[in-house]
């Protein structure tokens, strides 16, 4: 009897936890409470049921912005810079986001909620804008702008995206080409004994701005082999193979680019596809073009351990931060890695969508990206965006 | 008796290690009841289902109407007029009557299920065979007796030339096992062949025309009914003859201490303010028809299902039980009529069955000592004279006797004095019968108290010390074995309250 | 007949494969033969450091593995094990990162919340008599919820291996002087022995198997089924958490929201390796051998330059011949 009683108690217990987890913040991130007040107190002169559209150019405007969710410590950064933005400007954000960027469908609720809250304008980095058509011509009809950030809204009906707040993806991979090129690849590449590979680990093949900052690093890399003089071809995903810039496909090329992707997203197989590349010896580099495949390079590379800066080291190039990229950027695991600028992202949402709100001409905002190695990682402007 | 419509000739059929059937014939007439007789084990489920093609045979001759046949499915046999009626019933319980009747065969109206013809198919049948049952009610509503009218109903509806009729009454109530009768009797005027399988002696004199009988999987004789008594039956069956009389007047001294004493006993309809007393030593018989509510009593005293009042008091004391532990602790073992769903475990050995209910006997420290536990099951083995090749074959291996008597075993090594022994020979042939007959006699000579619920009649009159008779839930009669007669049981079955 | 009783042929009837079982001998003879085809056709595959990647990624499916084994051979399941396992890794290294917590005790957390999880299953299941499969599918949803919640939305990462408070990373990989040392290989397969001497030696392990064998033979018989049934998921709760050790040390980032599909990887395994889905039968050292398979698989198809859905396409189809090896076996019962 006493055991059956452990028993029930446990489970109670853990499903008492469960409610008051629900009771906190029903399950979805999370808002700023401190701007949510000013703007109740600056929005009393006019009325509750006012048209939010129609608040005073003074401030006070409700602003919707619907993320991709909050896995990944970037969106957190994305959130700081819009609080900061949101303060500045007098205005209040309901920042929401999914839990996992494969749940589309909450997204979409998510999006349709933020729409039936009438606010001035809203941010959006859409999962799947098919997903969101009907969402995004009901907010035209009723006049709420949206503004794009993150990797934006792709193949949105011409004009329903007054502006976007993003990073160049395929800018910040042809920066990833150029800074690894000019560190190391270069000479790899020139003094070989027959040919190399260049490993790419990409996430997914379906998310347009991984798949962005894949081609801009394979384009670049590409220009660049072929300014010496050199052959490249490219093999592995069919959808990086046929939108690539590279005309020869297989193992013909001097310098070889293998892009492998995942059946599945978890850490086991984006590790399997870093022990791939590692296992080749033609192997030079590997660029991991978001924070789960840098992390699967360090998974993968553990029990190889063939990453590295000395002369006969794989090089490894990853993308955003995270505490265990910043620590193999650190250690000299990785060469360097291109960083973001999500804390300029989120101030530039925020201001891009008030101005729409108050009727200003908008335009696309490159919210940039950086390279760091362990040598830079530590300078201010660097530093402020990197995450753990 | 008609012309022969079937005849299987020097039938052969090994599976790995066995030879189930070796040299097997049998011989059908049209408009013939013919018996086919044999302990479990001997061949004839084998044998029906080489018939109808669930088995290949490996050699031997099957001939159908004057033409030799090997029907691939029992679709095959079906569709050509051969027909088994199953001792487990195929039944989709949450179908109706007619819907079950006409599984496969549906009556359609263009690309729909037409429901309402099959019912009227259905009714129309049931009048044939005087049967009282609505097709429209769901079939598992009905009792497990009605249940087997429909599978039988469902037989006949296949215009079939032979049926074989597979230990049908096992099941049913004297009443219903009467109307089965007028029903085979009627097929046999229809000149349909009808193999009959049964233990039940009293039926093979009562219906069949002819007996075959199988041993060991091999042919020993076919005889004429009229021209055999049941002791000739039994002996080409055992090849030893084996007759037990029943019993003229209690084994119990009347002042024997009460071991189990059941005052005022009440669990939902089926146990109404039941009491009795077990004296040490006796076999209290527990009689009535299906439906009587001795399987409930049983259960509610062994804490399986739950008691609404009531007092229970063993050896004096007043004790509570509300789950099978605590009636195990309290000595009560239970041997449940149907072995297979609730009294062994049928993926386990012979060992590991035999000290379920008293496994921490048996541990050395944190392990089981498989050891003791092989030595035990054993032992037990030899004191029960259970066949096996040894306790650590699989039980579901046993025959239904041995499977018995592993359950036996089972109670006896947790040292349970009072059992309560439900149907203990369902399902089980005349030898393994008489065995489980004996040890039940020197069981309660070692001091061991039984309750001993049957539905046949000679049984409870063999066995028995006392009777006690229940009917809807109450107990409605109980008489001293020297009183006892088929009569005055079967008065006090039918006294409805 | 029933009477009869079965010899089998001269293969089954070899002591060897009559210890191990028939099962399991085919399954070792799958694992060496996939050994040998990937080491044939790829040079690449024959190093160590090929060997500790298939054992450094079993561990955390060896575990929940493990676990899942006692549901299933109640006949019952637990799909919880998937995203229990993660929430218990991300609950316990939020601990870590945000507390402070010492990383011991956060182990600590992290195999206590698999307990609990466990036992909110064995209640459902046991004690409510909710089916399994509606039971477990809806503590995976609390449990991928409730992981989600806890550390706000956030990817947890445990402290890396080169940090003070990384030690617990060679708990499974021992670095010894540049050479690396698979000791969590070691350390499953002292728990596949504990296991299985508990499962077929021990009350409660015979207890659990009468369960899924004839849950009602073992009640009449005096058995405290539903105590050992909720043991049953208890169990697989105590390996969820012990898996989510093995998750944090093995890999970087724990991402919330994930672990859905993991626990179909651990059950294969265990199917594989020879556990009735009808409950009443199962081995532990079979369930290691069909993770085994299934990890030989997913490391050693890309060696043969088949990507990412053909391992899908053929996990499936050994799959499909695990479980008719089962169902034959069952027919001839």
């Amino acid at each position: 009897m006493k055991k059956k009683l452990v028993v029930a108690l446990l489970s109670l217990t853990l499903v008492g936890t469960l409610l008051m987890g629900c009771g906190g913040n029903g399950g979805d991130t999370t808002t700023d409470d401190t701007t949510t007040e000013t703007a109740d107190n600056g929005g009393d002169d006019g009325a509750a049921d006012a048209d939010t559209n129609d608040a005073p150019a003074g401030g006070g405007e409700n602003i919707q912005i619907v993320s991709k969710g909050f896995q990944h410590q970037f969106w957190q950064a994305v959130l700081q810079g819009a609080e900061e933005a949101a303060e500045e400007l007098g205005v209040t954000i309901n920042f929401v986001g999914p839990n996992s960027e494969s749940d589309i469908a909450d997204q979409v609720q998510m999006f349709q909620n933020a729409i039936n809250q009438h606010p001035a304008a809203i941010g959006l980095a859409a999962l799947d804008t098919e997903a969101l058509l009907d969402g995004i011509a009901q907010a035209q009809a009723e006049g709420i702008p949206i503004i794009g950030f993150d990797s934006g809204v792709p193949d949105a009906p011409a004009g329903s995206i007054l502006a976007n707040a993003s990073t160049d993806n395929y800018a910040a991979g042809q920066l990833a080409a150029n800074e690894g090129w000019n560190a190391g690849i270069r000479d790899r590449v020139v003094n070989a004994n027959g040919s190399v590979r260049i490993g790419v680990l990409s996430q997914d093949a379906t998310s347009e701005s991984i798949i962005n900052r894949g081609l801009g690093f394979i384009d670049q890399i590409a220009t660049l082999v072929e300014a010496e003089g050199l052959t490249v071809s490219i093999t592995g995903n069919t959808r990086y193979v046929n939108d690539s810039a590279v005309e020869e496909t297989g193992e013909g090329g001097d310098v070889i680019i293998e892009v492998l992707v995942p059946s599945q997203v978890t850490n086991e197989l984006s590790a399997i596809d870093m022990q791939t590349l590692l296992n080749k010896e033609d192997t030079i580099v590997i660029y991991g073009s978001n924070q789960h495949s840098g992390e699967a390079m360090v998974t993968g590379n553990a029990t190889i351990q063939r990453l590295g800066v000395g002369a006969d080291d794989v090089l490894g190039i990853a993308f955003d931060s995270g505490a265990t990229i910043k620590q193999a950027i650190r250690d000299q695991l990785f060469m360097g890695a291109v960083t973001q600028a999500p804390v300029a992202m989120g101030q530039a949402v925020v201001q891009l969508a008030v101005a729409a709100a108050r009727g200003e001409t908008v335009s696309d905002v490159d919210t940039g990206a950086q390279w760091y190695t362990a040598d830079t990682i530590d300078n201010p402007e660097i530093y402020q965006n990197l995450y753990d | 008796m008609g012309e022969v419509i079937l005849t299987m000739e020097g039938i052969d059929k090994s599976f790995p290690g066995v030879r189930a059937l070796d040299q097997v014939s049998l011989e059908v007439r049209k408009g013939e009841v013919h018996a086919l007789m044999g302990e479990n084990g001997a061949g004839k489920s084998t044998l029906m289902k080489v018939l109808t093609g669930i088995y290949t045979k490996d050699a031997g001759k099957i001939t159908y109407e004057n033409k030799e046949v090997v029907f691939a499915s029992p679709k095959a046999a079906q569709e050509a007029g051969v027909m088994i009626v199953h001792q487990e019933l195929n039944m989709l319980n949450h179908l109706t009557v007619a819907q079950n009747i006409y599984i496969g065969r549906e009556k359609m109206s263009g690309k729909l299920i037409h429901d309402k013809a099959m019912n009227k198919a259905a009714a129309a049948l049931f009048q044939r065979l005087n049967i009282e049952i609505d097709p429209t009610e769901t079939m598992g509503n009905l009792t497990v007796g009605k249940q087997q009218m429909c599978e039988i109903a469902k037989a006949i509806s296949h215009d079939s030339k032979v049926i074989v009729f597979d230990e049908p009454t096992a099941a049913l109530t004297e009443s219903e096992i009467k109307e089965l009768f007028k029903i085979i009797r009627d097929l046999r005027a229809k000149d349909i062949g009808i193999v009959y399988i049964s233990h039940r002696m009293d039926e093979i004199k009562e219906i069949t025309d002819r007996v075959t009988v199988l041993r060991d999987g091999a042919y020993v004789g076919t005889i004429d009914t009229e021209e055999a008594t049941k002791e000739d039956i039994i002996q080409m069956m055992v090849g030893r003859v084996i007759y037990e009389e029943p019993k003229s007047k209690s084994n119990v001294a009347k002042d024997a201490p009460v071991v189990l004493e059941v005052k005022n006993l009440n669990a939902g309809r089926m146990v109404q303010n039941v009491s009795f007393r077990l004296h040490k030593g006796e076999i209290l018989g527990f009689s009535g028809l299906m439906g009587a509510g001795r399987t409930e009593t049983a259960r509610v005293i062994f804490g399986a299902d739950k008691m609404d009042s009531g007092e229970v008091f063993v050896n004096g004391q007043k004790v509570v039980i509300r789950s099978p532990q605590d009636a195990v602790r309290n000595g009560i073992g239970y041997l449940s009529e149907d072995r297979k769903r609730y009294g062994i475990v049928v993926a386990k050995t012979v060992a590991e069955n035999t000290t379920m209910a008293s496994l921490e006997n048996f541990m050395a420290g944190l392990f089981i000592n498989k050891k003791k536990e092989a030595q035990v099951a054993e032992e037990y083995v030899e004191k029960l004279k259970t066949k096996t090749p040894g306790v650590e074959q699989f039980v579901v291996n046993l025959s239904g006797g041995n499977q018995q008597k592993v359950v036996v075993a089972k109670w006896l090594v947790r040292n349970c004095d009072i059992l309560i022994f439900d149907e203990p020979t369902r399902g089980i042939d005349v030898g393994a019968k008489s065995e489980i007959y004996h040890l039940m006699n020197e069981l309660v000579k070692q001091g061991k108290s039984i309750i001993m619920i049957s539905s046949e009649m000679s049984e409870v009159l063999r066995m028995s010390d006392r009777i006690v008779i229940m009917c809807e839930g109450r107990k409605t009669g109980e008489m001293d074995i020297s009183e006892a007669t088929q009569e005055n049981i079967m008065h006090a079955a039918t006294r409805r309250e | 007949m029933g009477a009869g009783v079965k010899k089998g042929n001269a293969f089954t009837n070899n002591p060897i494969v009559k210890t191990v079982g028939t099962q399991k001998i085919v399954v070792i003879g799958v694992i060496i033969f996939l050994a040998i085809f990937f080491s044939w056709m790829s040079p690449a595959f024959r190093q160590y450091s090929t060997v500790v990647s298939i054992f450094d990624f079993s561990y955390y499916v060896s575990l929940m593995a493990i676990g899942v084994t006692f549901p299933l051979i109640t006949g019952g399941v637990d799909l919880s094990i998937g995203t229990g396992m993660v929430a218990a890794g991300l609950f316990a290294g939020n601990l870590v990162n945000q507390q402070n917590l010492p990383v011991g005790l956060a182990l600590l957390v992290c195999i206590l919340f698999g307990v609990a999880l466990g036992c909110l299953n064995a209640f459902s299941v046991a004690k409510l008599n909710l089916p399994p499969f509606i039971a477990t599918l809806s503590s995976m949803m609390i449990a991928r919820g409730l992981g989600s919640i806890l550390v706000g939305g956030m990817s947890v990462t445990w402290p890396a291996g080169a940090t003070e408070q990384g030690w617990f990373r060679s708990i499974f990989r021992l670095d010894a002087n540049g050479t690396l040392i698979p000791v969590g290989f070691i350390l499953i397969l002292a728990l596949v022995i504990v296991m299985s001497v508990f499962l077929n030696h021990s009350r409660p392990g015979r207890y659990i198997i009468s369960v899924g064998s004839n849950k009602e033979a073992a009640r009449l018989s005096g058995i405290h089924v539903a105590k050992w049934h909720a043991l049953a998921y208890i169990i697989s709760g105590f390996f969820t958490g012990l898996a989510g050790v093995a998750y944090a040390a093995t890999f970087q980032g724990i991402v919330p929201g994930t672990g859905a599909g993991l626990e179909l990887d651990a059950i294969a395994g265990v199917i594989i390796g020879g556990t009735s889905m009808k409950g009443g039968y199962g081995t532990i050292g079979g369930t290691l051998l069909g993770v085994f398979v299934m990890s030989l698989l997913k490391t050693g198809l890309p060696f043969i330059g088949l990507q990412a859905n053909w391992q899908q396409i053929i996990t499936g189809i050994v799959l499909i011949i695990a479980v008719f090896i089962d169902v034959t076996r069952n027919a001839k019962k």
